[in-house]
């Protein structure tokens, strides 16, 4: 331990090198991290969010809530499968607003027939809206009692007024501002937006199976009732959306590559460092150190600088954790920096595997002969 | 400069670690600038292919082509602004295509786009009603001309008549067809989204040889019921654009950074082991730049062969990543700048050595010690 300290403090600039680019390697994992759950969440998480537990989409939608258009027909079949309890409309649409009279910005409006099946299914704050000009907001971008004005192409219409009556926690889709408001008021912000509308149809049916028919089942009935629908479980819905899984695939890539670096740097550092002092180490043990010793000396380093390149990575991402980048929340995720921090423990432990063994191999009668490394 | 080139060819062993990890670190900056450019290329093509200057967006559209509406009345004040230049109106949308013999829910999703003014790689006019270009993206679906594909739940049959390339628009492979074509299908399929007659989503400006209009002045004719955008402009107006390339490069500049720090680190040590060496050749007459002069040889080469490396293994992704999954493309561009940066961060990263370089003395060599 002594020795181990000792070393630490006399090659400050050495040891501290090392520690910054395990600091930077773990912020820069936490941070992607955060970027890939906070986006994973500002994509999908109205979707996971909403109440209904089994989403129909119709087959050309492509399981996108906003490219899906469910026709009159299709509507109909959907609600008459054997095991529907409750079926309602869900619509989504992308709209230009203000927020109390201010800039304008881009607002994304889900609509719902019944409050069971596609409000959120928990609030942060406030209420359910009670009128059609009431709305709930995802809570990174609304406050209770905002009026949010969708604002008409036609200067000379008067826009449709959402009041934020509640807020829900990861309800944002398509990484834009959500409300949740009912049908009517739905269709009025779309024809609001677009006079030349001929209709406004859902954009999915939200489906609640009757007692005793699963999720799943309920799903594999409307699929086989109809080639045009395309039922899913709430998670499977935002797990299947397009662009989930490419963006789950991409940041494993960027995980997998760097958490190779994190070892590898750390194995390559206390490689050359034990051969550079290999003389000293055969000293040691010409001397009478055990070998043992000498390992637990060189693994002690590798914990106060793997703990200190972990402490700065922690320390960096925390703040940077609590910012918006452009519309994505970022959040400290405890289990992540648990995760990480273990792994890149044990991974920077084990890396020092070949130091160790050359710490091992020493032979304390090389002294005698003036060598020492091997 | 020859010991250190020496060292390198006959003790290459030496520098393997490092070099594997550098390797990682390249591949890591080639991917994330890949991933970037792969995101950037798939979702701006549409625009990018536009052989105009400008685009007109409603005002109120917030700078999306999907919430604007130009009408009539508004073109034709437009096209008074722009004078002697060309004006083509503009309009898309997203659906489901579904091919002949594939399952009926087996369906590849495009974006149509209606124009007037072609884009690169299209005919000046544009095609028959019932008839469209398909981007070549969408060939690996197997799309193939002559084919009849049916857009949307109303199935509007659209025939493919020839291919463009690189207009791949939101993720998608896009088809382009005339603006009654557009107007066709979306009346067909998206009620909530059709528009009238003359109505167009926007416009496409193609400036006059001389004294053209900027912006403003469109706008300013207009009464202030457009935002005219330079094609570049509006590229980076489409969402995300702009946030995806300012995250992935503060990532880049990051891992260049940790390029430098691994580059300081590894030739620092080597430099440790070194001194003694160093004392000699220095009290033989070798000045301290020929040796930092070798040490920033080894780093540059170390770093070359890994950025070699790194640039073989983006283009073997680039080749083996099937279309749809990952959005990675490597650029050459992007290869080049990354094997760029990297040779700046081992340069950089060699500076660290430098000051232990000039501390070496000579009379500590000839007495035996350091």
């Amino acid at each position: 331990m002594f020795l181990a300290l000792k070393e630490i403090k006399r090659a400050k600039v050495r040891f501290g090198l090392l520690m910054s680019a395990i600091g930077l390697l773990v912020f820069l994992i936490l941070t992607q991290q955060a970027l890939q759950d906070g986006l994973l969440t500002g994509f999908v998480g109205a979707i996971e969010r909403q109440s209904a537990p089994v989403v129909v989409y119709s087959v050309d939608g492509q399981r996108t809530l906003q490219g899906s258009i469910v026709t009159p027909d299709l509507q109909q079949t959907i609600e008459g499968v054997d095991g529907v309890a409750a079926a309602g409309r869900i619509g989504q649409g992308t709209f230009t607003a203000t927020i109390d009279g201010g800039d304008q910005i881009d607002v994304a409006i889900i609509g719902y027939d019944d409050p069971d099946l596609g409000a959120p299914d928990r609030l942060s704050a406030g209420r359910l809206p009670k009128t059609d000009a009431e709305a709930v907001g995802s809570s990174v971008d609304f406050s209770v009692g905002d009026e949010v004005a969708v604002v008409p192409p036609d200067s000379g219409t008067d826009p449709v007024t959402l009041t934020v009556v509640g807020l829900a926690d990861d309800a944002q889709i398509q990484v834009t501002p959500t409300l949740f408001t009912p049908w009517a008021g739905y269709e009025a912000a779309v024809r609001a937006s677009n006079p030349d509308a001929t209709a406004v149809l859902p954009n999915a049916i939200g489906v609640r199976p009757k007692a005793g028919v699963t999720d799943q089942e309920l799903v594999v009935r409307i699929n086989d009732a109809s080639g045009e629908a395309d039922a899913l479980t709430r998670q499977q819905a935002a797990d299947e959306a397009p662009g989930v899984a490419q963006v789950r695939q991409s940041f494993q890539v960027i995980f997998l590559l760097y958490g190779l670096v994190v070892p590898l740097v750390t194995g390559l550092f206390f490689l050359i460092i034990t051969f550079q002092k290999s003389a000293s180490l055969t000293l040691l043990r010409a001397i009478g150190a055990r070998s043992s010793t000498l390992v637990r000396s060189l693994l002690i380093q590798v914990f106060i600088v793997m703990g200190g390149g972990i402490l700065i990575g922690v320390l960096l991402y925390a703040p940077l954790s609590q910012v918006e980048l452009g519309a994505i929340a970022l959040r400290f995720n405890l289990g992540a920096v648990v995760f990480w921090s273990s792994l890149l423990l044990a991974l920077g432990l084990l890396s020092a595997l070949a130091s160790a063994r050359r710490v091992l191999a020493i032979d304390p009668i090389e002294a005698t002969v003036g060598g020492g490394g091997r | 400069m020859k010991l250190a080139w020496r060292e390198l060819v006959r003790r290459p062993g030496r520098f393997a670690v490092a070099g594997v990890i550098l390797t990682l670190i390249a591949i890591l900056l080639m991917f994330l600038g890949g991933l970037l450019d792969g995101l950037i290329a798939s979702s701006t093509g549409g625009l990018r292919a536009q052989q105009g200057d400008r685009i007109v967006y409603s005002d109120t559209s917030k700078d999306s082509l999907t919430r604007s509406r130009i009408e009539p009345d508004v073109r034709a004040e437009v096209e008074k602004a722009v004078g002697e230049g060309d004006v083509g109106g503009l309009g898309s949308v997203q659906l489901g295509a579904r091919l002949p013999d594939r399952g009926p829910r087996d369906l590849v999703p495009v974006v149509l786009f209606g124009y007037e003014l072609a884009p690169k790689g299209l005919p000046a006019d544009p095609p028959a009603s019932g008839t469209v270009y398909a981007d070549t993206s969408l060939q690996a679906e197997g799309i193939t001309k002559g084919m009849v594909l049916k857009l949307g739940p109303a199935r509007t049959e659209v025939t493919v008549v020839g291919f463009t390339s690189d207009t791949q628009y939101s993720g998608q492979g896009t088809l382009w067809g005339s603006l009654d074509t557009w107007r066709t299908v979306v009346d067909a399929n998206r009620p909530d989204a059709a528009v009238g007659d003359e109505v167009v989503q926007a416009l496409v400006v193609r400036d006059a040889a001389s004294a053209p209009a900027t912006s403003a002045a469109i706008d300013e004719a207009t009464g202030g019921a457009t935002h005219t955008l330079t094609i570049d402009e509006a590229i980076n107006a489409l969402p995300g654009v702009a946030q995806q390339q300012a995250t992935f490069n503060q990532i880049i500049g990051v891992t260049v950074v940790i390029a430098i720090v691994v580059v300081a680190l590894f030739f620092a040590l080597l430099t440790v082991e070194r001194i003694g060496l160093y004392g000699v050749l220095k009290a033989i007459g070798a000045s301290s730049r020929s040796l930092f002069a070798g040490v920033v040889l080894q780093a540059v080469v170390v770093t070359l062969t890994a950025a070699a490396l790194g640039a073989s293994a983006a283009l073997v992704l680039d080749a083996v990543i099937p279309a749809g999954a990952i959005p990675f493309v490597a650029l050459p561009a992007r290869l080049i700048s990354s094997v760029v940066y990297l040779l700046v961060a081992a340069v950089v990263g060699c500076a660290f050595s430098l000051r232990r370089v000039l501390k070496v003395d000579p009379a500590a060599a000839i007495g035996g010690s350091q």
